[in-house]
C-alpha cells in the first residue's frame, strides 16, 4: 500500500454514486435511507447474509481477477464473459459425463476442464492481437455472444434434456457438488479456490518473469519489444490465464450453485469483472474488496426488493454510476500526471502508453 | 513601435519554470529568429502566441495594442498562422480540404468544392507555392506537406507566420526552397518568426535572432554583427568544444565487428532501403543524413523489430539476420535508441525494473521466481557507477531528468559489455554536462575495441567523434569519408543526395 | 404458402428487422468517424424504445412518444459525450456504463412508473400506422415490399444516404471526419472540436432513439426489458465490417436481419439450430477483421 489517498477517492465516489441512488429512490417516493438500511442488513446482517454476499462475490472475484490481469498487460479483454460460458460448460459436462469417479477426481478434473477450455477462448483473441494485430475489444465483444449462443445451442440440441422448463443441461453427479461452506447458504468451497487465486495472481504480477513482462508491456509495448521481450508470447499467456479464470468462475457457479449448465446464466458477470479490475484499480487485492462490495449490493439488493418494493434494478444505476464516477476520477488522475510529463522539457507526446490504470 | 513585443512573460508548469520573464520585439517585415537548445522553451513561447497555452505572467503586444490569446482562433484572427513541429495535417482529406479547414467556403452547410479549388489555385499562384489541390495529403512528400501548412496560414491571412524548427524533416535542397519563399513572403508584406536550433540557417536566412536559455532570454543579436559562435555561445552558456578525441587505436586490432550486407528492408509505406556498412572494433562509424533517410528502418533491421527485411547483419562475423532481437542482445548487441521515452525506457516503471529490463530472465530462479532484493541492489549498484542522480532505485524513470534518463539506458546496455553498440541522436535534448558524459561513454568504448554506430543528425557531433562517416541518402550509404578527408561541404552535398561517384563504396 | 410468397414474406421481414440496425449502424458510424467509438449504442437504443411506449402511453399518442425517444436519445448521448471528451473517461468502459445504467433505468422506471416488471404492453398504445397508399400498397408483391411498412423503415432508407451526404458533403462532417483522424489538426485551426463531437454523437443518440422507437412500437406496441438484445452489437458489427463506410454498413445490416428473419422460419421448418443464425453477424465480424489483418501481415511479410 503505497498510499490511502487511492482508497479514499474510490469510497468517496461509492458514497456519491449511494448518494445519487438515493436522490432517485426519494424521487421515485421511496424512503431511500430505509432502504440502504435493509440492503446493508441483509448483506452483512447476520452470518447467512455474510455468507450469502461471499457466494454473490466468488465468480466475481474471479472475473474480475481474470479482467485485471489482461489490463495490466495493456489488454482490453472485455471477454471474460465468453470464457465465463465455454467453462461452465466444460465443467458440467465432465460432471455429469464422468459421473463414475469420486469426488476429489472428479471435481479437480472439472474445475480443470473449465479453466482449460475458458483459456482456449481466451486464446482465440489472444492469438488474433498477438499475431494478426487485430483489435482485442471488438473481437471479444463479438465472441461473448457467440459463446452465449453456442452453449445455448449444446443445451437446446445435442445435451438437451427433456422435460425441463428452461434450457439446462443435465445436473452433475452428486458427488461433483462442491461442499458448502455455512448452514442455510450456498456459499461453496468455491469461494475458497478464489481466494487462492488472489493470492496466486498476486504473486504472479509482483514476483515472476510473467509478471514482469506484464507491466512493462502493459506500461510500454514497443520497449518492451525493443528489449526483446517476447511479446507476442505473453499476450497469448495472458489471455489464456484470462480466459481460464474466467472459466474458473463458470465452472465454480455450475458445481457449487446450479449444479448444472443453465443458458444465459451468467446475465455480466464477466461484465462486472470489469468493474471489479476498475474499482480495485487493477490490484488483486483491491479486485477482492471490489467484488466483496459489488457481491454486498448484488446480494442486499434481492433482500431489498423483497421488503421495500424497490426493485433490485435500482442496483445496476448504482453500478452504473459508480463506473462513471470511478473512470471520471481515474482519467484526472491519468490527466494530472500526463501534463506534468508534457511539461519536462523533452517529454515526447507520442507512444503514450497508459492502459486504464 | 515593434509589429509584435511580448514582455515579461512567464509561464510555469507543475515543477518546470519553461518561460522565465521573456520579453522581445519583432519588427514589421523582418524574419527573426528564435534558437535556443532543446527545452530552452522555444516551443512554449510560440504556443502561449498561438493561444495553445495561457501565460501565468506578461503581455503580448501586436502594432503596439496589448492582445489576448485564448486559443487559435484568436490567434488566427489577429493574423498569425503557426507551422507546428509536427504537421497538423488530415491525411485522408484533399489538400484543398487541409488548407481551407475550418474556414471553408460553403453554400448553405454544403461544403463548395468549387470555389474551395479556385481559392486555393488562385493563393498558390499568387504565392508561387505549386501543389494539386485535388491530391490527398497522405500522399505527398514531406516537403509538400509543409508547403500545404504555409498556404494553410496564408488562406487564413496570416501577417505573422511563426515556423517551429521547419527544417528538422527537410533535406537541405527543400530547406533552400523554403528559405526562398520565406524571403518573398516578408518581401510581400509578412512577418516571420523562425524557430530553428541551427545556427547556420539563422545566418542564413534571419534579421535579427533572439537566443533562449533554460527559460530565459540570453540575448537579441543582429545576424550581421554576430558568428555563429557568438550565437552558439549564448546558447549554451560557454565555448563549445569539442570533445579530445584520442588516436584511433592501431590497424591490427581492427576487425570488423557488424557487417550489414546488401540490407533492404521493404515493408508496407516505407521506402525501400539498401544499406550495406561495416562497423570495426575500436572505431565510431558516424552516419549522417537528413531525418526520414532510412536511420528508423536500419535501426529496426539491426535490433531485430522490423518486418520484411533481406540482406545479411552479421555480428562478430556470425549472421544474426534470422535471429531474435534478445539473441541479438545476447550476443552483445547494444542500443541507446532515438527516442528514450519510448523505445529506451518504461516511464511508469522504477529505474531498477528499466535496469533490469536486458537481463531480468537470466536472473529467474525456478518456477520464474525474480530475486527482487538482489535486482534491486545491482540497481544500486549501477546508480553509483554511472552517477544517475535519484533518491535511489525505485524512483519512477518518469520523474528523472533527461540526462539522467538517458544515463538509465546507457547504464543498462553498457553493463554487460556489448561488442557493437549503436546509438541514435544519444545527446539530443541533453544538457551540455550529461551530453559530455554521453560522448565519454562512446570514446571510452572506442577504446575498448568495441564497434560504435553512431547515427545523428548533428553534424558538429558527427565531425568531433567519428573515426569515419557515412552518409545515408533515399535509403542508401551514398558515400563515406575518413575523418581527416571530411568536411561539411561534402558531407552536406552528399546528404542532399548528390554524389560523386568515386565516394561511393 | 408458395415459395414466392415465403420470399416476399422473408424480404418484408428482413427489411423490418434491418431497420433498428440499419439506424444504429449510423449512429455507430457517425461515432466511428468522430473518433469516439461508442460501445452504448445498445443503451441508447433500449432508452428510446421505453420512452417511446411510456411517453406514447401518457399522452397517448405514439407521435409524441417518437419524439420524446428522439429527445432522450440525443440527451444520454450528451452525457455520454460530456463524459468521455471533457471528463476524459475511458471509451468503452463508459459505455458498458451506459448500457448498464439505460438496462437498470429502465428496468427500475418500469416497475415504479407502471407498477410491471418484464413486458410492458399499454392495452390502449397502438403502434405506428402503416404506410398504406391505395393501389400501390395493394399490387402483388411490390406493395408488399417497398409500400406496406411503418414510417420508421423508410426513415432507415433516408438516413443512409442522409448521414453519407452529412460526412462527406458538408461542412460540418468534413470536421467531423478530420476530427477523428488527428484532432490535435481540427483544433490547430480552429475548430470547435467539442461541439462538433456533440454533433456526431447526439446525432447519433437521436437515430439510436429511433431505432428502439421502431423495436417497441414499429409492429407491436410493448416494451420489453433488454428488449434490444444485443442489436447495438450487432449495428457496430455492421460498421466493422464494412469498414465504416454507409452504403456497405446499410447492407451488412440488411443481411444481418436476413439471418434473423430466416432463423424465425427456420426454427420451424428446418434442424438447422437458430442460434447459428445468431451468431453469425459475430462471427463474420470476428472472421473479417482477422482476414484483413491477415493479409496485411501476410503482405508484410512476403516481400
Amino acid at each position: 500500500m503505497k498510499s490511502l489517498a487511492p482508497i479514499i477517492r474510490t469510497v468517496l465516489t461509492i458514497l456519491l454514486a449511494l448518494l445519487v441512488g438515493g436522490i432517485i429512490m426519494q424521487l421515485s417516493g421511496k424512503d431511500a435511507l430505509n432502504a440502504y438500511g435493509v440492503l446493508l442488513n441483509s448483506a452483512f446482517g447476520n452470518p447467512r447474509a455474510i455468507a450469502n454476499t461471499l457466494l454473490t462475490a466468488t465468480p466475481l472475484i474471479f472475473t474480475g481477477l481474470a479482467t485485471l490481469i489482461a489490463f495490466r498487460a495493456g489488454i482490453f479483454n472485455v471477454g471474460v464473459e465468453g470464457s465465463l460460458y465455454v467453462g461452465a460448460f466444460a465443467a458440467a459436462w465432465v460432471g455429469f459425463t464422468f459421473t463414475g469417479l469420486p469426488a476429489l477426481p472428479l471435481i479437480g478434473l472439472c474445475f480443470s476442464a473449465g479453466a482449460l477450455v475458458g483459456g482456449l477462448w481466451g486464446l482465440i483473441p489472444g492469438y488474433l492481437k498477438a499475431r494478426l494485430r487485430v483489435d482485442e475489444i471488438v473481437t471479444t465483444i463479438m465472441l461473448n455472444y457467440v459463446a452465449i449462443l453456442f452453449t445455448d445451442y449444446l443445451v437446446t440440441g445435442p445435451f438437451f434434456v427433456p422435460g425441463m422448463a428452461n434450457a439446462m443441461s443435465a445436473q452433475v453427479a452428486e458427488q461433483a457438488q462442491l461442499p458448502r461452506l455455512v448452514e442455510r447458504s450456498q456459499l461453496n468451497a468455491s469461494f475458497i479456490l478464489a481466494l487462492v487465486s488472489v493470492i496466486v495472481v498476486a504473486w504472479l504480477l509482483r514476483r515472476t518473469t510473467l509478471g514482469y513482462e506484464v507491466k512493462t508491456i502493459g506500461s510500454n509495448p514497443l520497449f518492451a519489444r525493443w528489449m526483446g521481450m517476447p511479446v507476442a508470447r505473453t499476450i497469448l499467456l495472458v489471455m489464456f490465464i484470462s480466459g481460464l479464470l474466467g472459466g474458473l468462475a463458470g465452472a465454480g457457479q455450475v458445481l457449487g450453485v446450479h449444479y448444472r449448465f443453465v443458458s444465459g446464466f451468467s446475465r455480466g458477470l464477466g461484465f462486472d469483472g470489469i468493474v471489479v479490475a476498475l474499482l480495485g484499480r487493477n490490484s488483486p487485492l483491491g479486485a477482492l474488496l471490489a467484488a466483496l462490495f459489488l457481491g454486498a449490493l448484488r446480494n442486499g439488493s434481492s433482500t431489498m426488493e423483497m421488503f421495500t418494493q424497490i426493485p433490485r434494478d435500482l442496483i445496476d444505476i448504482v453500478i452504473a454510476l459508480v463506473i462513471f464516477f470511478v473512470a471520471v476520477e481515474i482519467s484526472f488522475g491519468w490527466l494530472k500526471r500526463r501534463t506534468i510529463a508534457a511539461a519536462t522539457p523533452e517529454a515526447e507526446q507520442k507512444g503514450q502508453a497508459d492502459g486504464l490504470a | 513601435m515593434s509589429f509584435l513585443e511580448l514582455r515579461g512573460i512567464r509561464k510555469t508548469y507543475p515543477g518546470v519554470l519553461a518561460n522565465d520573464d521573456i520579453s522581445l520585439h519583432v519588427e514589421a517585415g523582418e524574419i527573426h529568429g528564435l534558437v535556443g537548445e532543446n527545452g530552452a522553451g522555444k516551443s512554449t513561447l510560440m504556443k502561449l502566441l498561438y493561444g495553445m497555452e495561457q501565460p501565468d505572467a506578461g503581455e503580448i503586444r501586436l502594432n503596439g495594442k496589448r492582445v489576448m490569446i485564448a486559443n487559435p482562433q484568436d490567434a488566427i484572427r489577429l493574423g498569425i498562422g503557426m507551422v507546428h513541429q509536427h504537421f497538423q495535417l488530415v491525411p485522408s482529406l484533399t489538400v484543398a480540404e487541409n488548407i481551407a479547414l475550418g474556414a471553408e467556403p460553403r453554400y448553405g452547410p454544403f461544403l463548395n468544392r468549387f470555389r474551395l479549388r479556385r481559392q486555393v489555385q488562385a493563393l498558390s499562384e499568387q504565392f508561387g507555392l505549386q501543389v494539386d489541390p485535388n491530391a490527398l495529403v497522405s500522399d505527398l512528400p514531406v516537403g509538400l506537406q509543409q508547403r500545404v501548412e504555409i498556404l494553410k496560414m496564408l488562406y487564413r491571412n496570416a501577417r505573422l507566420l511563426i515556423l517551429d524548427e521547419p527544417s528538422a524533416v527537410l533535406t537541405p535542397q527543400e530547406v533552400e526552397s523554403l528559405f526562398g519563399v520565406l524571403r518573398r513572403l516578408v518581401a510581400g508584406g509578412c512577418t516571420a518568426i523562425f524557430i530553428t536550433h541551427k545556427l547556420y540557417e539563422i545566418m542564413a536566412l534571419c534579421t535579427r535572432a533572439t537566443v533562449l536559455r533554460r527559460g530565459r532570454v540570453v540575448g537579441t543579436v543582429q545576424t550581421v554583427d554576430t558568428t555563429p559562435s557568438e550565437i552558439a555561445r549564448l546558447m549554451v552558456g560557454h565555448e563549445v568544444e569539442a570533445p579530445v578525441i584520442t588516436e584511433a587505436p592501431a590497424d591490427g586490432r581492427r576487425r570488423p565487428r557488424l557487417e550489414v550486407r546488401n540490407l533492404q528492408i521493404t515493408s508496407g509505406s516505407r521506402r525501400a532501403t539498401q544499406i550495406d556498412l561495416t562497423v570495426f572494433g575500436g572505431e565510431i562509424l558516424g552516419i549522417a543524413g537528413v531525418e526520414g533517410n532510412g536511420q528508423q528502418e536500419l535501426v529496426e533491421a539491426l535490433i531485430g523489430v522490423a518486418d520484411g527485411v533481406s540482406g545479411e547483419v552479421l555480428l562478430d562475423g556470425e549472421s544474426i539476420t534470422r535471429v531474435p532481437t534478445r539473441t541479438r542482445r545476447e550476443r552483445g548487441l547494444a542500443l541507446i535508441p532515438e527516442d528514450r521515452q519510448t523505445e529506451g525506457l518504461s516511464k511508469a516503471m522504477a529505474i531498477w525494473e528499466n535496469l533490469s529490463a536486458g537481463d531480468y530472465y537470466q536472473q529467474a530462479q525456478g518456477l520464474g521466481v525474480l530475486p527482487l532484493g538482489q535486482m534491486r541492489a545491482m540497481a544500486a549498484g549501477l546508480l553509483n557507477r554511472f552517477d544517475i542522480r535519484a533518491t535511489d532505485e525505485r524512483v519512477g524513470v518518469g520523474t528523472l531528468s533527461g540526462g539522467n534518463a538517458q544515463k538509465v539506458v546507457i547504464a543498462r546496455e553498457l553493463m554487460r559489455d556489448p561488442s557493437v553498440l549503436v546509438a541514435v541522436q544519444p545527446t539530443r535534448g541533453l544538457d551540455i554536462g550529461a551530453a559530455g558524459f554521453v560522448q565519454e561513454q562512446l570514446l571510452r568504448l572506442r577504446g575498448a575495441g568495441v564497434g560504435v554506430l553512431l547515427i545523428s543528425a548533428d553534424l558538429d557531433e558527427l565531425l568531433a567523434l567519428s573515426d569515419r562517416i557515412a552518409v545515408l541518402f533515399n535509403g542508401r550509404i551514398v558515400a563515406q569519408f575518413p575523418r581527416a578527408a571530411a568536411t561539411r561541404e561534402q558531407i552536406g552535398l552528399a546528404m542532399a543526395g548528390k554524389t560523386m561517384s568515386e565516394n561511393i563504396l | 404458402m408458395d415459395s414466392l410468397d415465403l420470399i416476399v414474406n422473408i424480404a418484408a421481414a428482413t427489411l423490418r428487422l434491418g431497420t433498428p440496425l440499419i439506424l444504429a449502424a449510423m449512429a455507430g458510424l457517425l461515432s466511428l468517424q468522430v473518433g469516439q467509438v461508442n460501445i452504448g449504442l445498445e443503451g441508447l437504443m433500449l432508452a428510446g424504445a421505453f420512452t417511446v411506449v411510456a411517453v406514447g402511453f401518457a399522452t397517448q399518442s405514439v407521435l409524441v412518444g417518437l419524439l420524446a425517444a428522439i429527445v432522450v436519445g440525443m440527451l444520454l448521448a450528451a452525457v455520454f459525450t460530456l463524459v468521455v471528451t471533457r471528463l476524459k473517461a475511458n471509451l468503452i468502459i463508459a459505455g458498458l456504463a451506459l448500457n448498464l445504467l439505460v438496462s437498470g433505468g429502465t428496468a427500475y422506471l418500469l416497475s415504479v412508473l407502471f407498477g410491471t416488471s418484464g413486458t410492458f404492453s399499454p392495452p390502449d398504445l397502438e403502434s405506428l400506422p402503416s404506410l398504406y397508399i391505395p393501389g400501390l400498397s395493394d399490387l402483388p408483391v411490390l406493395g408488399r415490399l417497398l409500400f406496406s411498412f411503418s414510417p420508421l423503415v423508410y426513415m432507415s432508407w433516408l438516413a443512409v444516404p442522409l448521414v453519407a451526404i452529412f460526412l462527406y458533403r458538408t461542412v460540418p462532417g468534413l470536421h467531423i471526419r478530420a476530427i477523428g483522424q488527428n484532432e490535435e489538426a481540427a483544433r490547430s485551426v480552429g475548430i470547435p472540436v467539442r461541439a462538433r463531437q456533440y454533433l456526431a454523437l447526439m446525432l447519433g443518440g437521436a437515430l439510436c432513439g429511433l431505432a428502439g422507437a421502431h423495436l417497441a412500437v414499429g409492429d407491436l406496441a410493448l416494451f420489453r426489458e433488454d428488449m434490444t438484445a444485443g442489436r447495438g452489437f450487432i449495428a457496430l458489427a455492421a460498421v466493422y465490417f464494412a469498414a465504416g463506410r454507409p452504403g456497405f454498413s446499410a447492407l451488412a445490416c440488411l443481411l444481418f436481419g436476413l439471418f434473423e428473419a430466416v432463423q424465425f422460419r427456420l426454427q420451424l421448418a428446418s434442424s438447422t439450430p437458430p442460434q447459428f443464425f445468431q451468431m453469425l453477424p459475430y462471427l463474420m465480424v470476428v472472421v473479417t477483421l482477422a482476414l484483413i489483418s491477415a493479409r496485411k501481415e501476410w503482405r508484410k511479410g512476403w516481400s
